[in-house]
């Protein structure tokens, strides 16, 4: 046993010996992230990147189901990002299609509660064409009210496939419990009543495009077999004409919760589900508090960490246990989530996760696994940036977050300042009984769970 | 060429390893993928499931040397993954680490794959896992997958293909330790084994590796011959009912005689681009069921398995197989429940879409097997392709399994030769392909749905009855004449049904042989 942890200290300084990311910047990503800001205030991204005739060209729009603060409109950036291929004047939806197509790329868009990302990955040498349809649609979107109906109906479609899942209808009773008065208590789906709803919405939409779609919320990302230059260029040529917007939307602050909630799904069809939802911070990449909460849910609920031993692989409690916190723009939820084996554990395995959290902020973690914490951080980015995709997606996380993709490098040089200290400061500060919202699922009536 | 493969392959020499070796010098990590020639079809009767439970509990398991747990504490630093991937007829470890880590994750990557404990509870936790999976998991968290695998389990019937690869509840139950044991050493061999390996490493550590891999069992794999999807006389409907859906999902197929071994396959990748491409809003099932009607989130078609299509953009490697089949997958469309409750108008209709949407699919295959694409819909859809199939690929760990697969169906580099072939095709190959293999008289469908909907549309289907589109009268007024001309014979299309069955979800991948279908 002795020489076992003799060895695995040996490798401990072996990690650091060898560890050698971006040495000259202290940045994890290696690359040189390329900014310009358009007199209009669309912010440009290039990262060069050796894919060999390939880039990824994304746009990201920071508007999300966060920004839904009407009554009535939840939903709508996601239904907003399904109208967005259906066309323009000059190219109308088919000819829009058939130009995309012929770009042979990889297209698509997604809508989550902060943003909306646009992407096209494809041959570099069609990046002209990629950008002169993208602008087209985004300055000049133009549908007529029969397709704005007919599209509602794929809305529908999408949020009935989903609900298949048990979990999905439990998270949407999660967010529906744990929020009051801010946006995030509506999924990016919408309330149902408003996807039902939203055939009637037209005029809205409209307001919504003049609002959003505007050079100050975008952000065009290109990452591959480019040089910024090129990028820049085409940029000033395609989006140069856009118009700033002037709409700022006010967010409602959520009120300060005062006790623990609970929602409960019975269905019986899926094994037993415990969740526990504590209100977190937001992201915030100057600040340790998200970093260190990282540290800890890797600590505290990954694979290694002994609630995890405990539960799943030793007692065999759990099929499952995980934890981690949202990243986003609002304070949100940090969610400890477990699959059990049976309904009369609930109980226990909620106990359980309490006391290792407990246990936090009493004995702090050890020093040694806290930096192997840190080291299992940065390798996992830099095994993940392989291809041009994954990098501008990456980029997109933090750009929907603070609108600058530095971010991404001021988080990781965060991650190596966490101390044990920080750990046990955001344990006391966010895993605190009155922040929580409990969300269960078993064939039972009520959750049972105190 | 696979059965010369196989030949040389349990000829046992360790000159006849295969190595397939993408080397990236530029790159910061090592991607290994050891590749077992066997996968589900060589599951024992009764014991279905168990390739994929044996490798499984290598993955999640400990070795002689190390727990699970300590395995999992050593490699924490190093962010170094690995998981297993089993699909009919082979089963891939894939190993991914930082460099700067490779020999040092190394010894605990041999380790796994030379002396598995195999321990008591590591095989119990698995257990427990696959047996939820296949009592629970597939019918309860996502219809289109279910209505997939509902669709092999008709197809395949009676053969090795049929099960699931996780198995089924009475076989996941009746898994020994012994026979994860017996399984490993028998099927898990250096006689069928391929070796991949991607990244920055050096010669020097490939030969090592290929030498090592020799102390794996030396048993010389009895490998069955795949099952062979079976073509059904008529349309053979099969309805899942369970509780609370709230739609209904629908999969659709028929045996295909090729795969990406013959070249003929390029024309059949236009065709089906051009009728059901993959998440692609410019193919035609989409454009007439989803764009025009808002029947739902998308419909697509197949000439291949794809794995996870819920989940994946792009169709990941992994999944080679012998047996081929057609397939259109018509994600869930509204139910009569859904309709009656939404629109005050549409409150007398007696079954919700998916009558329609599966003639109005049919319907369009049929055009294509009559007419065929244009000059222009050929050329568009096989440039599109040509420039498409180069993102199949773009990590290191998709270009190398997407090399073995070629092995496979032996070629070198299948997206490369795919490249050659779609600029030598013409539309003549194109519409000849889709006459040749394409067909709407005779397939399986399975629809998962609802228990309020399974009768109405069970009867519908049966008796052929006309079953107009119910619109909403929102969506309704604005539609062109065209469209109302095209549902009124969509309405009516004539299905070549011969058999609709209703079963309830607990009844699902019980039967072994279907009387009635064959």
């Amino acid at each position: 046993m002795k020489s076992k942890t003799f060895l695995m200290l040996l490798l401990f300084f072996l990690v650091f010996a060898n560890f050698n990311f971006a040495k000259d910047t202290g940045k994890i990503l290696p690359y040189k992230i390329h900014q310009t800001k358009l007199s209009n205030d669309l912010n440009i991204v290039t990262v060069p990147f050796d894919s060999p005739g390939i880039a990824a060209f994304y746009i990201v729009v920071r508007v999300g189901a966060r920004n839904e603060v009407e009554e009535g409109v939840t939903g709508f950036a996601h239904f907003f990002e399904h109208m967005m291929f259906r066309g323009t004047d000059k190219y109308p939806k088919r000819e829009y299609q058939a130009v995309l197509k012929s770009i042979g790329a990889s297209a698509n868009a997604n809508t989550s509660q902060d943003r909306t990302v646009y992407h096209m990955t494809g041959s570099a040498e069609k990046l002209e064409l990629m950008f002169e349809i993208e602008a087209d649609r985004f300055m000049n979107l133009n549908y007529s009210e029969h397709d704005f109906k007919t599209e509602a109906g794929a809305v529908k479609g999408e949020y009935t496939k989903n609900f298949a899942s048990p979990y999905q209808q439990n998270f949407e009773n999660l967010k529906n419990t744990a929020f009051d008065k801010h946006t995030y208590k509506h999924t990016t789906m919408g309330f149902f009543d408003d996807i039902v709803d939203m055939p009637n919405q037209y005029e809205y939409s409209k307001t919504f495009f003049d609002r959003y779609y505007r050079p100050e919320y975008c952000t065009v990302v290109v990452v591959g077999d480019v040089t910024h230059d090129q990028v820049v260029s085409l940029s000033k040529k395609y989006f140069g004409d856009w118009e700033r917007g002037n709409y700022t939307v006010e967010i409602p602050t959520e009120p300060k919760q005062t006790e623990t909630r609970y929602t409960h799904l019975q269905n019986g069809s899926i094994p037993p589900y415990l969740g526990l939802h504590y209100k977190g911070p937001a992201f915030n990449d100057k600040e340790i508090d998200m970093p260190a909460l990282d540290v800890l849910s890797s600590i505290v609920f990954s694979q290694t960490s002994d609630l995890y031993k405990k539960l799943v692989l030793e007692e065999r409690k759990a099929r499952f246990i995980g934890g981690g916190a949202f990243d986003s723009r609002d304070p949100n939820l940090f969610s400890i989530q477990a699959s059990l084996i049976n309904e009369a554990d609930l109980q226990y395995v909620k106990d359980e996760i309490v006391k290792a959290i407990e246990k936090v902020k009493t004995e702090g973690v050890d020093e040694e696994t806290l930096n192997k914490t840190k080291s299992n951080l940065k390798y996992s980015f830099a095994m993940n940036i392989d291809a041009p995709d994954n990098i501008a997606n990456s980029l997109s996380h933090y750009i929907q977050l603070t609108g600058d993709p530095e971010s991404l490098n001021r988080l990781y040089q965060l991650y190596d300042k966490v101390s044990v200290e920080d750990v046990v400061m955001v344990a006391k500060k966010y895993f605190v009984q009155t922040g929580l919202t409990v969300s269960t699922i078993s064939d039972k009536e009520m959750g049972g769970v105190k | 060429m696979k059965k010369l493969i196989l030949i040389m392959l349990l000829a046992g020499s360790i000159f006849a390893q295969e190595v397939v070796e993408l080397k990236l010098p530029n790159s910061n990590k090592v991607v290994i993928k050891l590749r077992f020639q066997n996968g589900s079809i060589t599951d024992p009767v009764g014991k279905e499931g168990l390739t994929h439970f044996t490798a499984n509990l290598v993955t999640q398991g400990g070795t002689e040397k190390m727990s699970y747990s300590e395995i999992q504490d050593f490699i924490y630093p190093m962010a170094a993954s690995y998981y297993v991937n089993v699909d009919k007829e082979v089963a891939t470890f894939t190993f991914q680490v930082h460099m700067d880590f490779l020999n040092k994750f190394y010894p605990v990557m041999m380790n796994m794959m030379l002396s598995p404990a195999f321990s008591e509870s590591d095989f119990q936790r698995v257990k427990t896992n696959q047996q939820n999976y296949v009592d629970q998991v597939i019918r309860a968290s996502s219809d289109e997958e279910y209505s997939k695998k509902a669709l092999e389990d008709l197809l395949f019937r009676g053969t090795n293909y049929q099960h699931m690869k996780q198995g089924m509840s009475e076989s996941v139950r009746s898994i020994t330790i012994d026979d994860v044991k017996d399984h490993y050493k028998n099927y898990f061999t250096s006689n069928n084994l391929i070796i991949g390996i991607a990244g920055n490493y050096s010669n020097d550590f490939l030969t090592k590796l290929k030498n090592d891999l020799q102390k794996l069992s030396d048993a010389k794999p009895e490998i069955p011959e795949p099952g062979k999807a079976i073509m059904p006389k008529g349309l053979q409907v099969e309805i899942v009912q369970k509780d609370n859906a709230f739609g209904s999902a629908i999969f659709a197929g028929f045996p295909l005689s090729i795969t990406r071994a013959d070249d003929e396959f390029a024309a059949l990748a236009v065709a089906n681009s051009y009728l059901g491409e993959h998440r692609k809003s410019y193919s035609k099932l989409y454009q007439l069921l989803r764009e025009t009607r808002s029947m739902n989130y998308g419909d697509y078609s197949y000439i291949e398995w794809y794995d996870n299509g819920g989940g994946n953009m792009l169709p990941p490697s992994g999944t080679p197989r012998t047996s081929n089949y057609f397939s259109i997958w018509i994600r869930p469309v509204q139910i009569a429940k859904q309709l009656k409750q939404q629109y005050e108008e549409l409150k007398e209709v007696e079954i919700g879409h998916a009558h329609f949407a599966l003639r109005m699919a049919l319907k369009e295959i049929d055009r294509l097997v009559q007419n065929g694409l244009t000059q222009k819909e050929f050329e568009t859809t096989r440039d599109f392709l040509i420039s498409y199939t180069k993102l199949y690929a773009q990590s290191p760990s998709a270009r190398l399994g997407y090399l073995m697969d070629s092995r496979f169906y032996g070629r070198e580099d299948y997206i490369a030769e795919l490249d050659n072939l779609l600029r030598d095709l013409t539309l003549d190959d194109v519409n000849k392909a889709i006459k040749k293999h394409w067909q709407v008289e005779n397939m399986f469908v399975t629809i998962i749905t609802d228990k309020s909907e399974a009768g109405p549309l069970a009867a519908s289907i049966k008796e052929n009855k006309p079953s107009p589109m119910s619109y909403s009268d929102q969506v309704k007024e604005g539609l062109p004449e065209e469209v109302l001309q095209q549902d009124a014979e969509a309405a009516n299309f004539k299905l070549n049904v011969k058999n609709v069955e209703i079963i309830n979800s607990e009844e699902t991948f019980k039967k072994k042989e279907d009387k009635v279908s064959l």
